[in-house]
């Protein structure tokens, strides 16, 4: 083919051709981590909680004006949960202290022995008297869920007991006691030293994230003991609601309770989906930024790569009617611009892969961000190999139509 | 000769609209991008006390467990617990100190027409108000006596003030929060400092809401007023309010006022005596070093300015360069075409410098249009992610001094992306332009 003229063409004036070289480098480099970023971030916000179908569940706040002393917060939490269950449409319903990806929760120190100096895991604890396992259709793995005889009524203010069964998830397993084929049986230590509490692993979760839903094993590290609590100031419910059916649900939910206390009462729901929007909100965020950066990268390299194509064709005019007129086609004029600018590109790709890896590396060292896979940049060479011959087209396609006639008359 | 060139400048931007334009255009949009991340990292990272910020002081003292404890391991946490929070309240340290943790109640209106409902608030000591400059719309503070006596006080925001009794001044009256009943002493005007660097750690965050309410520190654990907040407790503790009080939980934050940014030295002193004494009481076992904060370093050390506003002023500057250096390429076909018309001037007499000046004033008139237009899209970027959350509204604001960079970053970066063409221009031979006419 006819490369060889067309790159001593391209010696004689290197400026241009640098330049769109350069842009072409400069935009693979950053589009390359953008997309990397994005595509990390929304894995993150995707992973699931290991609750089912969250789309039909919510949690329901009650802070009562007035709290009454042990028996009569039991008796209230019961009939509490009892309205709730009268609910038309009211699938299931949970006490809880916490709820996945709602960001305020209970952590706990866990180790396999009381003489342990160092804990193995820190994991978020819920602590119900119901069955979250059923509430949230979490998936039991090994063991089972808790029974009512589970289950002890603990005064916050004045008693230390403990009960003497928990439920975790198999990442807790795992960390406390790695290697074991099977957790069930095996007494967990919450806290180490002379003050930890013991309990039997009665069933393991595939999984069940933190309050916190943190990125990485710690934010699937929870662990779930049978107790009422009293001596706070409020209680909270997770509650499964018929599909479709959640925002009328929510409503009669909060007037069931309001009904409870004579209006005496505070409520307040969420849906599992709003924790959900708030908890990754940055992250999207973050996305959309580097999403709207990198249309705007690729609107201005293939302007660019539009301009300085047209400032060659008008440059060459002459020549290009000098060629037409000893032969040359159009498709000859065409092909010469387009591959004339794929050397440029090619040398720019070539350029950015350089450019995004050392970008990535600066990204990983700076601000912990993971390694560019191979993949982007492929893909990314592609893109720019494509936006490059589409740039071109129009201005190589307007040189193509210059009459021979026309351009050499003047000369 | 600076302002005919001016003129010249103005005038050859209609020379090529359609050029001028995508190049205005291109060098706006990296302005507004860059600018509206340095925006947000410069309003996150900013000082709300200038004047004193070098003096205000969090101390910290490790109080976690000696077990699986090495040396240079990280402290156990950011706050103190309550045995410290009142050792730091009593030790006359500094011209002023406070301790305080978030509460969080129902309150009970008087008037029928508004429900009960949730006020988040926070528990300091009188204090409080004068370190961070709080300003009132009514009455003051409340008095150290009534620190010292635990008396059921209250200062409330003017949000929950006019929420309650309209426009009306309530100081004097009593409020219902809580299931007790609070004096009203005063009431805050609008506060907002940004970042809240009271309340980074629990509570709405750094950029989140205003406190709504303040009651005594003392008033607030006389009533066993449970925390809204974060609490690290390393093992368990017995139940109940008092061995709350006597545990190692860590709940409480403290920030001193030194007379002097010079008075560290003598407050350090003094932490590492402190910090002795209750070895010798057989507390703060990992005799780990102490250490104090002032407010720029406590900024620092809870990581306010997040990885992903990082990430995002790179990526923005990254593009800015892309549009440098697409400008220049279209700086230099704008220029190339005037070829002829250089050579005639400098067959006239001109000299390569009064080329250079020429073509560089230009090249900063399009750097001026595109810092016009940078401006208007970068607020229009800005209140867009204003929109996108109330968090984010607070950062979203820009000063004076952003606008300055705004136009000094788009003119600079103009002027650097005329460099090259001018020079290039400058190369002409009148002869050769001459003989091809």
């Amino acid at each position: 083919m006819e490369i060889k003229p067309i790159f001593s063409a391209l010696m004689r004036s290197k400026t241009g051709p640098i330049l769109v070289a350069v842009q072409v480098a400069l935009s693979l480099a950053i589009l390359s981590n953008a997309l990397h970023i994005v595509n990390v971030r929304q894995a993150v916000s995707a992973r699931p909680t290991g609750v089912v179908a969250e789309e039909n569940t919510f949690s329901l706040r009650v802070k009562p004006l007035r709290q009454g002393g042990h028996e009569e917060q039991l008796a209230m939490q019961k009939a509490e949960a009892a309205a709730l269950r009268g609910v038309p449409g009211v699938i299931s319903v949970a006490n809880t202290i916490q709820v996945p990806m709602s960001n305020s929760g209970n952590y706990n120190s866990l180790a396999a022995k009381r003489e342990q100096l160092k804990e193995s895991i820190d994991a978020a604890m819920y602590v119900t008297p119901d069955s979250l396992v059923k509430t949230w259709g979490l998936k039991i793995i090994e063991g089972r869920d808790f029974t009512p005889a589970d289950v002890l009524e603990i005064d916050q203010n004045t008693s230390k007991e403990f009960p003497n069964a928990t439920i975790i998830t198999r990442t807790v397993g795992e960390k406390v006691w790695p290697g074991a084929s099977s957790y069930v049986g095996k007494t967990l230590y919450y806290g180490t030293g002379k003050e930890a509490r013991q309990a039997v692993v009665v069933g393991v979760l595939e999984k069940l994230q933190t309050p916190g839903a943190a990125v990485g094993e710690n934010g699937e590290a929870s662990t779930i003991i049978p107790a009422r609590l009293t001596g706070g100031t409020r209680s909270l419910y997770a509650i499964r609601a018929e599909p479709g059916q959640i925002d009328r649900v929510m409503k009669d939910a909060e007037q069931a309770i309001s009904n409870v206390y004579k209006g005496q009462v505070v409520t307040r729901t969420r849906t599992m989906l709003e924790d959900r929007a708030d908890r990754y909100k940055a992250d999207h965020a973050l996305a959309w930024m580097l999403i709207t950066v990198s249309v705007l990268l690729l609107i201005v390299t293939a302007s660019g790569i539009v301009g300085m194509a047209s400032l060659w064709v008008t440059q060459r005019r002459k020549q290009i009617g000098v060629r037409r007129a000893l032969g040359a086609r159009r498709m000859d004029i065409l092909r010469y611009f387009i591959t004339e600018n794929v050397m440029i590109t090619s040398a720019g790709i070539f350029g950015g892969l350089l450019g995004a890896l050392a970008l990535n590396q600066l990204l990983v060292s700076k601000l912990e961000l993971a390694r560019l896979p191979a993949e982007y940049m492929v893909v990314g060479a592609i893109l720019f190999w494509a936006l490059g011959i589409f740039a071109v087209y129009g201005p190589a396609w307007r040189a193509a139509s210059i009459s021979p006639a026309l351009a050499t008359r003047s000369a | 000769m600076f302002q005919y060139y001016f003129m010249l400048g103005v005038r050859s931007l209609r020379r090529n609209p359609a050029l001028t334009a995508l190049m205005v255009l291109i060098l706006a949009v990296g302005v507004a991008a860059s600018v509206s991340t340095l925006t947000i990292l410069h309003v996150m990272s900013g000082d709300p006390y200038p004047d004193k910020s070098e003096r205000m002081i969090v101390p910290m003292v490790d109080n976690g467990p000696i077990e699986g404890y090495t040396p240079g391991d990280e402290r156990n946490d950011n706050q103190a617990s309550y045995r410290d929070a009142v050792n730091f309240l009593n030790s006359k340290q500094g011209d002023r100190r406070t301790a305080l943790y978030g509460v969080a109640g129902s309150v009970e209106p008087e008037r029928s027409d508004i429900g009960v409902f949730t006020a988040e608030g926070l528990a300091p000591t009188r204090d409080f108000f004068d370190i961070f400059e709080v300003p009132f719309m009514y009455g003051q503070a409340w008095s150290a006596s009534e620190d010292k006596d635990a008396t059921d006080v209250i200062v409330l925001s003017r949000k929950l003030s006019e929420k309650l009794y309209g426009s009306e001044n309530p100081v004097g009256k009593r409020i219902k929060l809580m299931n007790n009943s609070y004096l009203i002493t005063g009431v805050i005007n609008n506060w907002r400092p940004v970042p809240r660097v009271h309340r980074i750690i629990g509570g709405p965050g750094a950029f989140g809401d205003e406190d709504e309410f303040f009651i005594p520190f003392s008033s607030a654990i006389r009533h066993e007023t449970q925390h809204n907040g974060s609490m690290n407790c390393t093992s368990y503790r017995d139940p109940g309010w008092q061995s709350l009080l006597d545990s190692e939980c860590t709940w409480i934050q403290v920030w001193f006022e030194l007379h002097s940014a010079s008075a560290r030295g003598d407050f350090q002193n003094w932490l590492d005596a402190y910090s002795a004494e209750q070895r010798k009481l057989g507390r703060l076992k990992r005799n780990a070093p102490n250490v104090q904060f002032n407010l720029m370093e406590w900024l620092e050390h809870l990581k306010v300015v997040g990885k992903d506003s990082r990430i995002s002023a790179w990526l923005a500057f990254g593009f800015l360069v892309l549009c440098l250096v697409n400008t220049i390429g279209l700086l230099l076909a704008k220029f190339s075409v005037r070829a002829p018309e250089i050579g005639v001037r400098r067959a006239l007499g001109a000299s390569r410098k009064e080329i250079f000046t020429q073509f560089l004033i230009e090249s900063a008139v399009v750097g001026l249009v595109g810092g016009v237009l940078g401006l208007l899209l970068a607020l229009a970027s800005l209140t867009l992610i204003g929109k996108s959350s109330e968090q984010l509204a607070i950062v979203t604001h820009m000063d004076w001094l952003m606008l300055g960079v705004t136009f000094v970053m788009s003119v600079s970066a103009a002027i650097l992306a005329g460099l090259l063409p001018t020079w290039r221009a400058c190369q002409v031979t009148p002869a050769m332009q001459l003989k091809s006419q």
